[in-house]
Parts: structure tokens; C-alpha cells; sequence
């Protein structure tokens, strides 16, 4: 105990210091890198194009193409564009054409084409074109796939998107898959995916509002929500969240989750994620806030419940009644990827007693000649199948069948015939692997309970699992997504909420949104939205 | 500092205060348990020590019987999947504890099954043997008891023909037995609750092996009555059921009467019984009256008069009725002769009349065997199987 301590006020200490000299240097840097930026752009063409080769011209997708136009005056422009994240077809026939040729036709009413914003509205074809002094704007804009034209004698330049680049196609998503229930998943392009909520949500108050975010990366991130249903506080506290994330890159939804989570030191993320658009348009219709990042099909969700883990889109598509079943079998398939390897351990080495008899004796037999502690034996199993399960995810497929049979065939049933492992200490860990994999969503927390209980129960029985059992109700219910409770509609219980929770009421029965998140615009739908044939008066009416 | 202290350390000495708390518990692993599946007390020869029979199962053998049953593969290895062990001593405790000198495994009693005394210790009383089996936290309350018409170590080692295990053999014995309601099936904590009564008579079912050397069976053979905690008499089946009538304990069973004007006999089914024993006073005099509803369905018939006209079914409750109340009647003689309260009349007197109780209870003993009791049985015949009529020719007239 008193090392660990030491090493750790130590560590804390070393810590302050590193903080101290990044602070620091944080102050000196605006007067060092001051002189060296030049923000604005100057009148001489030359002088800009020399400034941005300086900065950009030495890469090989960088294409500067001067050219002159304006037959009588001849003006000398340049477009400076990154070769494929444009769209050269846009570069052709929008803007080189009409410069190049049309202001030649046009020889009687030639316009003053020096000036930039005669150009904007009179000769480019293409829908977005913004004008900018600033040499910063000016190449993040041109790294994000716009073409800059400068004019010679102009101060402004032209930023003419034109971004287009290779992606994949909308496909099917690898996670997530369903039987019934749209098929498209979002993909790496932001654009695509704003599309695609706005094709599932035709309505003016979808709002999408965009930043970027990364000093490096310029990654840009976009938050969707629904004016008027999704709490104002909450978008603020996202805006604020993501604005004050100062880091250099974010490459994937990962990295924004982990600095807007509420809890990082838990084992459950407060921040869900999904590849179905239409499992977003479904979070945001329910008050909830999206956040798109560029580069990535997984679109994060806030706030997030726990119970979102055990639902899935097609729980609303197929009728209720099965649904609520299969639910249930969630609810309870995670409680056996939790609780089946440690009641097991602490069946056989503390509560004997607890066995049916009849069970209790082939559970003898099998353990009999076994050569380790039940403890050992689950969590080395536990191990081991873990180990399978990262091999099987990384390797190509082929690959990856060979060694599920290599794991499932040799090393289980030869460890059993060998008598290195009980036959039921098999069967538990099968059932906890298959158990595990219901529950996507929350397969991490369940893989470090798991072994979190097993040594409990190795360790104290089940008066250990009882322990950690509550330690992790408690930590349950202190968590907090983007405030809101993580355990709601549970705890603090609500009633009406419950429609959507261990069971899936009917659609129509489900008026109100949820109330811990929906509160803004409770109401969803109308009542008495049953179905029912009609009455025999109405029929006899008509 | 101070959160660092608040994150770990707090929840580290939470842990470490709790666990410290529980109360008796101990880890053990499956292999280091010798399970216990059935125990038998008895008298050693010759001295006044105690003996003690237990089965434990051989684990190993559990498994590798299987395939091969029939007694031939498993008889090379000893016997099967269990062993008995005996050991004797001065008390239950150090006779128990003192099994570690002779097994390598310490002995696992939760999932015992039963506990059998041996004749000769039932008569000298049985109850300072009790409190051990009651106050262990590994026993259970709910072992069945038994008498052994001899020696108990005996009917351990009589193989069952079904089970691997005897003590499970004799175990299904008794669950078997509500279909014939001719044994009493006793666990451990009724039978403590007989003996802490000051009038009710603990009974315990009777075991005895019958048949010789390989064709050894064991068969329940009647109730074993006790006065406090002594062995005095016995009961044979008919008065053992005559017995559960009145305690409301017959669940199913057989009543065999004549045919109502005609040669045979009627198998009547019990499906369903009910019994209610009220008490009154007249006269200073305690009275019974033992009220049983029966009811029943034919079974079978030798003769082949059609029974299922209102008249025969009539005739035919009527000697159910008859056939009942001789069954009471000779339990209740029985009892009366061994002066021992089985149905416990005196806890019904002392419920409903506690003063008139007190003048009564130290003269129980005297009481009990001129008490007055009145039996009343409706019994009622529901249905006829799936024959109405007999399969019989026609009645020629």
C-alpha cells in the first residue's frame, strides 16, 4: 500500500511539472510564431502565389494553373486546386470555361473582370463561392477540396468548391445488421451522411451545424438535432464539450467520444454510436443530439441510456410481442456474460450446498482429477477465449474460421479429454462467449465484469458477487450522460418509460418521448392511434 | 492527494472492512469434498459407544459406471460409486470429526439424504443424538429418518438396482411411497417437532432387508413408535394408514372391498383425502371427533356386476366408508395399546381448550388410552376409469 501510494503522489507530482512548462511555452509561442504568418493576402498576384507555394507547393497534388483572360486587358488569374479532391469536370466546364472563352465572346458588354466579385456573380458557374482575404481560411479551404482563384490586382480570392472525391458507396452496415429494416449504413463522407438524415427527417428544423475540430486534422464535425425537441442546455453543453476539445487530430468517432465523456474512468460509455441512419434519426426524433464526424460511418448519439444498449432498430419495425421476448433474452443473456462464469466458481467452491444433488454429482465427476482451482480454470478459460475472439476479429476471414476451429475443436474438447478442464466449466464459458455477443453494445463492460466477478466469487463466494453487484448498482446509478441519469427510466424510475424498456409497447401506445430526454416536446404522437376496425354504425353510416 | 484518496483507498478499505464481516464461510474446492449421501447411527457391539455409518460417493466412479452397469464392472473397484465408512466414538460431533483419520476427504453433509438409526439405539433413546444433526450449519432439516428393523450400517450396504448410490435408492424409496400412503415419511425437523411436543409420539418409518445375499432388497415395512425419544411398538401398514388418515397425510393409495352382492373384490383409487380432528369437553371429559373426506375413483374389479349404477356406487361408498374407519379404528387401538399420542390429540386439546388443558397434560399418559373418539368418513366415488361396466358378458336373468 505505501508504495503504491509514494509512486503515485510521485507520479502526480512529475505531472504538475509537465503542465507547468507546457504553460509556459504556450506563452511564448503567439510572440515567436507572429511575425512568421502574413494573414492577409496582398494586391500583387506573384507576391500571393509565391506565398502559398511556400506553404503548399511542394506537394505533388498541388495544382497551380495559371492563365490569363479578359482579351483586352488581359488579366492574370490562377486557380490553385489539390488533384483528387476535386472535381475536375467543375474546374473545366464551370470555371476555366466560362473565363477563358465566354468572356471572349461576350466582346461588346465585356464587364471589368479585375474584380473578383464581378466574377463570383457574373462568369462562375458553380453553386458555392466564397470570397476570402485570409491566407489561412484561404488553404484550409483549398485542403478541404475548393478551388482558390486569384486575380491579379485583387486583394480577395475566390474559394469555388468543387470537393469531390472517391468514397464508398452506401452500403449495407457490417455492425448492426438486421432482417427487416433499411439496409443503408452511413460511410466515411460527412456530406453523404448529413443526406442521409435528411432524407430520413424532411423537416425545416432538422438543424446540422458544422466545426472543425483537430489543429492538425481540421476533421470536420457536425452536430444534428431537431429545433425546439432537443434540449437548448444540452446542444450548449455539446457545442461547448466539442469547442473545447485542443487536440491535434481526431480520426474517428472514438477520439471524440473520449474527450466529451462524461465518465471516463467507467467501464461504461456514456456515449452510444451507430451505423444505421435510421437509428439516429430514431435518437434524434427522441430529443437526442447526433454528432457526424468526417472520415467515419460511426455517428455518435447523446445522451445515451443504458438501456439503449439492449434496444435495436428493428425492435421497432417487427410487432411488439415477440420483441418484448427477445428483449427479455437481452436483458438476460448480458446477466449470463456477467454473473454465469463466477456463480459457477462460487457454486462449486463455496455453496455445494446450493447444487441439486443429482447435478451436484456429475459436476463432482467432471471436476474430479482436475487439476486447478475452479477460479484458475475460469479465468483461464476466460482467457483463452478472449484470445480466440481478438484472433478471429483481426485476421482476414479465412483465417479466422481456421482458428475458431482450432479454438473451438482442439483446445476445448482436448482440454476436457486431457482432464486440464472440467466438461461444465466448458459449457459455462461457451454460454457466457455466445451470451456476450447479444448485447453488442456493451460487450467491453461485460468482458472486464466478467472477470471483475469471477475473482470475486473465486474469492469470497457469492457474498463477493453480491458485493460487486452492488458496487456496480451504485455505479450505475451515478452516472451521468450529458446529464442525464445513465440508468432512466429505471432510476429515477418512470413508469410511462418503462413502455420502451424490458418490453417495446405497441407504436401507439408509446405517446410521450422519453421523459428524460424528450421533456422539451414530450408529446409524439396523438392518443387513440389504436387500430381497430370500424364501428357498425360508421359502416351502416356510409 | 485528497481525491486520490477518495478513489482508491476508500473503496480499497470498504472492501477489505466487508469482507472481513461475513460470517462463516469457507472455500473449498469440489475434488476435496467427500459428499455425504446418507448416515447411519447405531450401537457398537459390545461396548456402549456409538457407531456411525456414512455413504460417501466415490466421484470417480460416478462417471466411469455408467456404460457398464449391472453390478459386475463396478463390483472390482469395491462396490460402486460410494463407500461406507464406519467409525465409532463417544458423541456424534468427535465421531463425525474423527472420520478425517479415515477418510482423505472431509466429509460434505448438505446434500445427505438420510439418516437411519439402528434398532437397538432407538430403544435407548435417540435424542442426545439429535442435536447435533440440528445444530450443524452443514445439515440440513429436511433428511429423512428412518428406523432400521436391525443394524443401519446394513441397509446402506444393500445396493440398489436402479440407483448407484443406496442412500438415493432409499431416498426415492420413500418419495415413491405417497402412491400407496402405507408409510409414514418423516423428515428430520417433524420428527424434532414431535419430540419437543409433551404428548405427540414421534414415528419414523421401519426398514428392513429382505431376501439373502445377492438378491438383498430393502422394504419399507411398517412405523416405528416412540414414547419421548424411545422406540416402544410398532405399526404394520394397514394401521400405518389408518395412521395418515387422521393426520391428513394420505395422498394416494389402494382400498381394496368386496363387491356389493356378488363374489370379488373392488380396487377403489384415493384421489383425494382430507382430514380435520376437532376436540370438545363434556363433562370434564376430553372427546375426538375425527372427520375424513375421501374421495375416489374404481380402479378395478373382479367381479362383474356393473358398479356404476347410483345403487352400486351407493353400497359401495358405504363399505368404503366401512373399510376407512377400520383402518382408523386399528391404528387408533394401536396406539391406545402403546399408550403413545401419534395423531396428537393432546396438541389439538391444548389448542382449543388451554385451560381445561392445564388440569390435563400431566395426566395424559392416563388419558389418552380411555379417550373417546368418534370417527366420521365421507367417502365418495367420483368416476369409473375408462370402463363403465365391467368387460364382462352380459348378466344372464
Amino acid at each position: 500500500m505505501g508504495v503504491v501510494l509514494r509512486y503515485l503522489i510521485k507520479k502526480s507530482k512529475f505531472l504538475k511539472l509537465l503542465c507547468q512548462n507546457a504553460l509556459e511555452r504556450n506563452k511564448q509561442e503567439p510572440s515567436q510564431d507572429g511575425p512568421n504568418t502574413l494573414t492577409n493576402l496582398s494586391q500583387s498576384l506573384k507576391t500571393n502565389l509565391d506565398l502559398i507555394k511556400g506553404v503548399i507547393g511542394n506537394n505533388y497534388d498541388v495544382v497551380i494553373r495559371e492563365f490569363t483572360f479578359d482579351r483586352q486587358r488581359q488579366v492574370n488569374a490562377a486557380l490553385i486546386y489539390l488533384s483528387g479532391m476535386t472535381d475536375p469536370t467543375i474546374i473545366n466546364e464551370s470555371i476555366l470555361k466560362p473565363l477563358m472563352f465566354e468572356s471572349r465572346l461576350s466582346i461588346n458588354s465585356a464587364p471589368k473582370l479585375d474584380d473578383v466579385e464581378m466574377i463570383r456573380t457574373t462568369m462562375l458557374s458553380v453553386g458555392e463561392v466564397n470570397k476570402s482575404v485570409n491566407i489561412d481560411e484561404i488553404l484550409d479551404s483549398c485542403l478541404s477540396g475548393s478551388t482558390i482563384l486569384l486575380v491579379n490586382n485583387c486583394h480577395e480570392a475566390l474559394m469555388i468548391m468543387t470537393a469531390d472525391w472517391k468514397s464508398r458507396s452506401v452500403d449495407e452496415p457490417k455492425t448492426e445488421s438486421v432482417v427487416r429494416g433499411p439496409r443503408e449504413g452511413f460511410i466515411e463522407s460527412l456530406l453523404t451522411n448529413t443526406t442521409l438524415l435528411r432524407r430520413k427527417i424532411k423537416n425545416s428544423d432538422l438543424t446540422i451545424e458544422s466545426m472543425k475540430i483537430g489543429q492538425r486534422t481540421k476533421t470536420s464535425v457536425s452536430i444534428a438535432y431537431i429545433k425546439g425537441l432537443a434540449n437548448p442546455l444540452l446542444i450548449e453543453e455539446i457545442k461547448r464539450r466539442l469547442n473545447d476539445i485542443k487536440t491535434d487530430s481526431i480520426l474517428e468517432s472514438g477520439y471524440i467520444e473520449q474527450f466529451v465523456e462524461d465518465a471516463p474512468f467507467s467501464i461504461f460509455s456514456t456515449v452510444a454510436n451507430t451505423e444505421k441512419p435510421d437509428s439516429a434519426a430514431a435518437k434524434i426524433l427522441e430529443g437526442r443530439v447526433a454528432i457526424l464526424i468526417d472520415g467515419t460511418p460511426f455517428v455518435l448519439t447523446v445522451p445515451m441510456l443504458l438501456i439503449e444498449s439492449f434496444q435495436c432498430s428493428e425492435d421497432y419495425y417487427s410487432r411488439p410481442y415477440f420483441v418484448s421476448f427477445i428483449r427479455m433474452i437481452r436483458y438476460l443473456a448480458y446477466a449470463i456474460s456477467i454473473f454465469a462464469p463466477a456463480t459457477y466458481v462460487a457454486l462449486t467452491t463455496f455453496h455445494q450446498e446450493l447444487i441439486p444433488t443429482p447435478l451436484l454429482f456429475s459436476m463432482a465427476a467432471a471436476q474430479e482429477g482436475v487439476p486447478f482451482p475452479a477460479l484458475v480454470e475460469a479465468m483461464g478459460m476466460g482467457v483463452v477465449f478472449e484470445i480466440l475472439r481478438e484472433a478471429g476479429v483481426r485476421l482476414p476471414r479465412p483465417v479466422g474460421q481456421a482458428v475458431s476451429i482450432v479454438g473451438a475443436l482442439v483446445i476445448g474438447q482436448s482440454a476436457v479429454t486431457a482432464g486440464l478442464i472440467g466438461a461444465p466449466m466448458v459449457i459455462v464459458v461457451a454460454l457466457t462467449a455466445v451470451a456476450s455477443f447479444v448485447v453488442p453494445a456493451q460487450t467491453d463492460s461485460g468482458g472486464i465484469l466478467r472477470i471483475l466477478f469471477v475473482i470475486l466469487a473465486g474469492f469470497s463466494g457469492g457474498f463477493g458477487i453480491m458485493i460487486g453487484f452492488i458496487g456496480l448498482l451504485i455505479h450505475l446509478t451515478s452516472l451521468r450522460s450529458f446529464g442525464t441519469p445513465y440508468l432512466s427510466p429505471l432510476a429515477p424510475l418512470s413508469v410511462s418509460d418503462l413502455k420502451d424498456s424490458f418490453i417495446r409497447a405497441p407504436l401507439w401506445a408509446m405517446i410521450a418521448r422519453p421523459r428524460t430526454i424528450g421533456w422539451h416536446d414530450p408529446k409524439r404522437q396523438e392518443f387513440r392511434l389504436k387500430p381497430s376496425p370500424p364501428l357498425e354504425e360508421d359502416t351502416q353510416s356510409k | 492527494m485528497k481525491g486520490l484518496i477518495k478513489i482508491i483507498v476508500t473503496p480499497l478499505i470498504i472492501i477489505i472492512l466487508t469482507l472481513g464481516t461475513t460470517g462463516c464461510w469457507n472455500r473449498r474446492e469440489l475434488p476435496a469434498l467427500g459428499i455425504v449421501m446418507g448416515v447411519g447411527i447405531d450401537k457398537a457391539e459390545g461396548t456402549d459407544k456409538l457407531e456411525i455409518t456414512t455413504q460417501i460417493i466415490k466421484t470417480s466412479e460416478l462417471k466411469s459406471s455408467t456404460p457398464e452397469e449391472g453390478g459386475a464392472g463396478s463390483s472390482s473397484s469395491g462396490g460402486g460409486a460410494y463407500w461406507n465408512v464406519k467409525n465409532s466414538g463417544e458423541s456424534m460431533f468427535s465421531t463425525i470429526r474423527g472420520f478425517t483419520h479415515r477418510t482423505s476427504r472431509k466429509l460434505y453433509f448438505p446434500h445427505n439424504q438420510i439418516i437411519i438409526f439402528g434398532q437397538s439405539l432407538a430403544k435407548q433413546g435417540i435424542q442426545e443424538y439429535l442435536d447435533f444433526l440440528l445444530r450443524d450449519q452443514e445439515t440440513r432439516l429436511e433428511v429423512l429418518m428412518l428406523v432400521a428393523e436391525d443394524k443401519s450400517s446394513d441397509i446402506l450396504s444393500v445396493k440398489s438396482h436402479l440407483e448407484k448410490i443406496p442412500s438415493v435408492g432409499v431416498s426415492d424409496l420413500m418419495d415413491s411411497q405417497a402412491a400407496n400412503s402405507q408409510t409414514i415419511v418423516i423428515r428430520l425437523n417433524q420428527f424434532v417437532t414431535r419430540i419437543m411436543s409433551p404428548t405427540t409420539a414421534p414415528i419414523a418409518p421401519i426398514i428392513s432387508i429382505k431376501g439373502k445375499a445377492d438378491n438383498k432388497e430393502l422394504e419399507v415395512s411398517g412405523t416405528a413408535v416412540f414414547k419421548r425419544d424411545k422406540l416402544i411398538g410398532q405399526m404394520n401398514k394397514e394401521e400405518t394408514r389408518g395412521l395418515l388418515w387422521v393426520i391428513n397425510e394420505v395422498k394416494s393409495g389402494i382400498i381394496d372391498i368386496e363387491c356389493p352382492d356378488q363374489e370379488g373384490t373392488v380396487s377403489l383409487e384415493i384421489i383425494n383425502a382430507k382430514s380435520k380432528i376437532t376436540s370438545e369437553i363434556i363433562n370434564n371429559k376430553p372427546y375426538i371427533k375425527i372427520d375424513v373426506k375421501e374421495e375416489g375413483n374404481i380402479g378395478d374389479q373382479s367381479c362383474t356386476a356393473s358398479l356404476v349404477s347410483p345403487d352400486a356406487v351407493a353400497a359401495l361408498e358405504e363399505k368404503k366408508n366401512e373399510a376407512i374407519k377400520d383402518e382408523i379404528e386399528s391404528a387408533l387401538s394401536k396406539a391406545k395399546k402403546l399408550n403413545a399420542d401419534v395423531f396428537g390429540f393432546g396438541e389439538v386439546i391444548h389448542k382449543k381448550h388451554p385451560k381445561e388443558w392445564e388440569e390435563m397434560k400431566d395426566d395424559w399418559d392416563k388419558i389418552f388410552p380411555d379417550l373417546e373418539v368418534e370417527i366420521l368418513v365421507k367417502a365418495k366415488l367420483r368416476r369409473s376409469g375408462n370402463l363403465g361396466p365391467p368387460a364382462a358378458p352380459p348378466e344372464k336373468e
